[in-house]
């Protein structure tokens, strides 16, 4: 057919929109890619190999070199009491920031691919209300997702080991393939701790993550060199956004403008986007105007985008006729368990960490839980075996020596935490709220004149027994590995990390993750929810959400993967590749047929889970010893 | 103080015939400024000098009085070997260099195996990430275009006034500069404006804290870390690429000590168990991070 097919901007180059730039370029749509930041991967999207402007740089790390630049953007916080009592915002600036640059948070993120679980979907349904909660299911299913998943890693370049991951893990995300690359050689740390997970029947395996154990996807191996989380990768080992699929949208067509801050999007009519309009590199007013608008640009600034676009046919923003837009914004707040051991384990050399330990994801229904009336609690994934790095061992140690006196250099001379302690932090499920929120700053500007976004956010009850709860047990995992010094460890529960380590404590970033979910979510009711089980808003036929804000649960895994793999479907429905129930029907050329996708990927993935045990085995025995 | 801002303004005139300098010659001029006496790229003499003081508290090297907590005899380099206050001077008129000294390059260093030292080539700043680190370093000084939050003081007038508060703390006290006391009696006075919050002088030692020991710690193409000073006593290999890591050297143990038993052993148990806090208010867990700010 000749005729052209839809244009689609896309607000924002993370995971979610990164995704879907290159699901829509390479079906042949006209994309173009708005980006608050700018590039610092040389020769993204050209002929030859991907640069990188990232080092082996700590002071690079904390200048907010990739970041969003909080003098510039600062953002606003309050608690819910505050909110009760009528103060306008408690603190001002660097707020849950991102990198904004090309590429989003995965310039510097992690990389941990955990799957979302089949209950992850179905909360409500499953295990029932949560008291002061908005717990709710998710429109989908895990099958429904399930070869996005697939198709995602696939290109993103995932490793790990089917074969040594637990009946229970398969049984809740089944896989139909193996990963495309084995696992990186295991950190040391990593080991002890598995060991010690084992002599208490639990299971550390390698951790799914977007790093290259081989050359893969035409950028090279990693190794090993221990800036990962918090640092853009200097040789792109890493998979990411940028380096997975931007760089193939680009070479398929999509246009990328980096440092053009869209602000407003423009209504054709009531149910109808004509385009946005943004400001460019220059700082000259601009608009641009397409068939299609897709939102990434995080759950925070997604929110405030559809917020600074009020009109008079969505006076309380666009796409908020159900007056849930910006509510229900959930983090990952981390428990963390550390230990000391007498040998030097070296947990700084490696992708952050390699093992996962997710036998505390829960639900569970301690006693203390009823106590707090609350039905069950869950935890999370754990990172295993990762300790702190330079930076952050030079800032903890500050924390506890403010001035003079030599003890900062007597400690940073032993160097104890970064040499011989290793631990386990765990991703803890957040619960939705209806209070925890971003709105829109009554009073504050950001550089470009625009209202700043004020988050609302209390921690719920739940997370914190829940912390309480399966701290004890992680700590216990330290306690049980061999080397450790007796008695030399301790658990941090959710909220302590950021009271005693004081101002300007490093470790600030692990108590409060970089994991923004909520504030668009998705539902088939458009009276209780923003966008439909496509991202599409339930308002406003050609305007998509493609970020974590659709999530409607935080799960207790590490987001990414999945906002991935919710984008690609909501790409594969725009493209009219996928079913999409009344999501293609009014957007114009995209009736095509569609692919089933369910029964197959689920008679494939219990063929899989059957498999486990034995590649468990075998595997286990081949690569790590230390691991019984 | 009159003789501070004095000072500030000559050294701002002193900026502008600088101009723009050659890597090279900054190289020159880092290793030249390292004794006392003559005047930085931003400080005036006297400021360097009493910088220098400050940070040779914070890490005290082998001609400095020791501090209680690191027992004598102190033999691995502190901030006056490592260049700290030099490299701190240099952030602070970080703009008189093209590109400017704040983000360096990449992907590496020439110290792993690369031929090239990429992390000299700084990274150009475009105009809006420019705009914030002129916020950051010089203030908003009532230009609107910086003032769309309101004024910020820059590092520069924190530092300034800073030095000049010292001094007048010190004078006050024991009847000399800041710079002409006693290593213990210096001590005193920055640890009193540590521990206070209230303060005036807090925001000035926190910020110099963190900048020396960045200074200290960080890649030496920023200024200091000095003959990589403070990589060597860390036991930090700095950065390792392109080099990386073996699979035995990640998988394996290493060959380091023990601390069983050691003083390192008894001090990191110690700061260990200090780290088990009591849970913070459900309410405001990040209260205690007020000013926090990752620039």
């Amino acid at each position: 057919m000749a005729m052209a097919k839809p244009s689609v901007i896309i607000v924002g180059s993370g995971a979610g929109g990164s995704v879907a730039a290159w699901a829509l370029a390479t079906a042949g749509h006209p994309v173009v890619v708005f980006e608050k930041g700018r590039n610092l991967l040389p020769g993204l999207g050209g002929p030859g190999p991907i640069g990188s402007l990232f080092g082996n740089d700590i002071l690079k790390e904390s200048r907010s070199f990739e970041d969003q630049d909080p003098v510039l953007e600062p953002r606003s916080l309050r608690s819910q009491s505050d909110a009760h009592n009528g103060v306008a915002r408690s603190f001002v600036g660097d707020v849950n920031d991102l990198p904004t640059v090309v590429g989003g948070g995965t310039i510097h993120w992690d990389a941990k691919t955990p799957r979302f679980w089949r209950q992850d979907f179905k909360g409500l349904s499953l295990y029932g209300p949560v008291p002061g909660a908005n717990v709710a299911d998710w429109p989908l299913t895990y099958d429904d997702l399930a070869p996005f998943y697939d198709e995602v890693e696939r290109h993103l370049g995932v490793q790990g080991d089917v074969g040594r991951m637990p009946a229970h893990t398969l049984a809740q995300a089944p896989r139909a393939h193996q990963f495309v690359m084995p696992p990186n050689p295991p950190m040391y740390a990593g080991l002890l701790l598995g060991a010690g997970a084992a002599r208490l029947g639990y299971t550390a395996y390698p951790f799914p993550m977007a790093v290259n154990s081989t050359a893969y996807g035409g950028r090279p191996r990693c190794n090993s060199c221990g800036f990962c989380s918090g640092y853009g990768c200097p040789i792109n080992a890493r998979g990411g956004a940028a380096v997975s699929f931007l760089h193939d949208a680009i070479r398929a067509g999509a246009e990328l403008r980096p440092r053009s801050f869209v602000h407003r999007i423009d209504m054709a009519s009531a149910d109808r986007a004509a385009g946005v309009s943004y400001l460019d590199a220059n700082g000259n007013h601009r608009s641009e105007r397409a068939d299609i608008v897709i939102l990434a640009a995080s759950a925070i600034e997604t929110a405030r985008l559809l917020l600074l676009s009020a009109n008079s046919d969505h006076p309380a923003g666009i796409g908020n006729h159900s007056g849930q837009l910006g509510h229900n914004l959930m983090f990952h707040f981390f428990t963390l368990a550390g230990a000391l051991f007498n040998e030097e384990i070296h947990a700084t050399r490696g992708p952050s960490s390699t093992m996962t330990i997710d036998d505390f994801v829960g639900p569970a229904r301690p006693p203390e839980a009823a106590a707090a009336g609350l039905p069950y609690v869950k935890g999370g994934i754990c990172e295993t075996g990762g300790t702190l790095g330079y930076g952050q061992e030079i800032g903890i140690y500050a924390s506890a020596f403010p001035a003079g006196g030599g003890g900062h250099k007597q400690l940073m001379r032993q160097s104890a935490l970064r040499r011989h302690a290793t631990g386990i932090s765990m991703v803890g499920e957040d619960m939705p709220q209806i209070d925890n929120r971003v709105d829109l700053d009554p009073q504050l500007h950001d550089v470009y004149g625009f209202a700043i976004p004020r988050i609302t956010h209390s921690a719920h009850r739940f997370e914190l027994v829940a912390s309480e709860h399966y701290g004890p047990m992680l700590r216990a995992i330290c306690d049980a590995s061999p080397g450790i010094i007796p008695g030399a460890s301790t658990y941090v529960p959710v909220g302590t990390l950021a009271e005693l380590s004081g101002p300007g404590s490093p470790l600030y970033g692990l108590a409060t993750t970089a994991h923004i979910m909520g504030t668009a979510r998705m539902g088939d009711d458009p009276a209780s929810s923003v966008a439909d089980a496509f991202g599409r808003l339930h308002d406003v036929s050609n305007v998509f959400v493609g970020d974590g804000a659709v999530f409607v649960s935080s799960g207790g895994f590490n987001p990414t993967n999945t906002i991935m793999a919710l984008s690609l479907r909501m790409a594969r429905s725009i493209a009219g590749v996928v079913a999409a129930s009344t999501a293609a029907a009014s957007l114009p050329n995209t009736a095509q047929p569609a692919s089933p996708s369910g029964p197959a990927v689920v008679a494939a993935a219990a063929t899989v889970a059957a498999l486990g045990a034995a590649g468990r085995r075998r595997s286990r025995r081949a690569r790590e010893p230390g691991d019984d | 103080m009159a003789i501070g801002r004095r000072s500030f303004l000559q050294g701002a005139g002193a900026l502008g015939l600088l101009a723009v300098m050659p890597r090279t010659r900054l190289l020159e001029l880092i290793t030249a400024s390292a004794s006392s006496g003559a005047p930085g790229h931003f400080l005036d003499a006297h400021q360097l000098d009493t910088l220098r003081a400050v940070t040779y508290r914070f890490i005290p090297g082998p001609l400095d009085q020791p501090g209680p907590l690191n027992s004598p005899p102190e033999t691995d380099p502190g901030a006056r070997e490592g260049h700290c206050a030099e490299a701190v001077d240099i952030l602070l008129n970080a703009f008189s260099f093209d590109p400017p000294m704040i983000h360096a390059g990449g992907p590496f260093s020439n110290r792993a195996g690369a031929g090239h030292d990429d992390f000299a080539d700084f990274v150009p700043l475009d105009a809006h990430a420019a705009l914030g680190w002129r916020i950051r370093i010089e203030g908003s000084k009532g230009i609107p275009e910086r003032e769309f939050a309101g004024p910020v003081q820059g590092l520069q007038a924190i530092y300034v006034s800073g030095l000049a508060e010292l001094d007048r703390r010190s004078q006050s006290a024991y009847g000399a500069g800041f710079a002409a006391v006693s290593g213990a009696q210096q001590d005193a006075i920055l640890l009193e404006a540590a521990n206070n919050p209230g303060d005036s002088l807090n925001t000035f030692v926190a910020t110099a804290l963190a900048q020396t020991l960045d200074a200290m710690y960080g890649p030496p193409e920023y200024g200091g870390n000095h003959g990589l000073a403070g990589w060597q006593y860390t036991h930090f290999e700095g950065d390792v690429q392109p080099r990386g890591w073996t699979d035995a050297e990640v998988s394996q143990p290493a060959s380091g000590g023990s601390i069983l038993g050691t003083a390192a052993g008894r001090d990191a148990i110690r700061f260990f168990a200090s780290m088990r806090g009591r849970p913070a208010s459900r309410e405001r867990p990040w209260l205690a991070l007020a000013g926090f700010n990752r620039g």
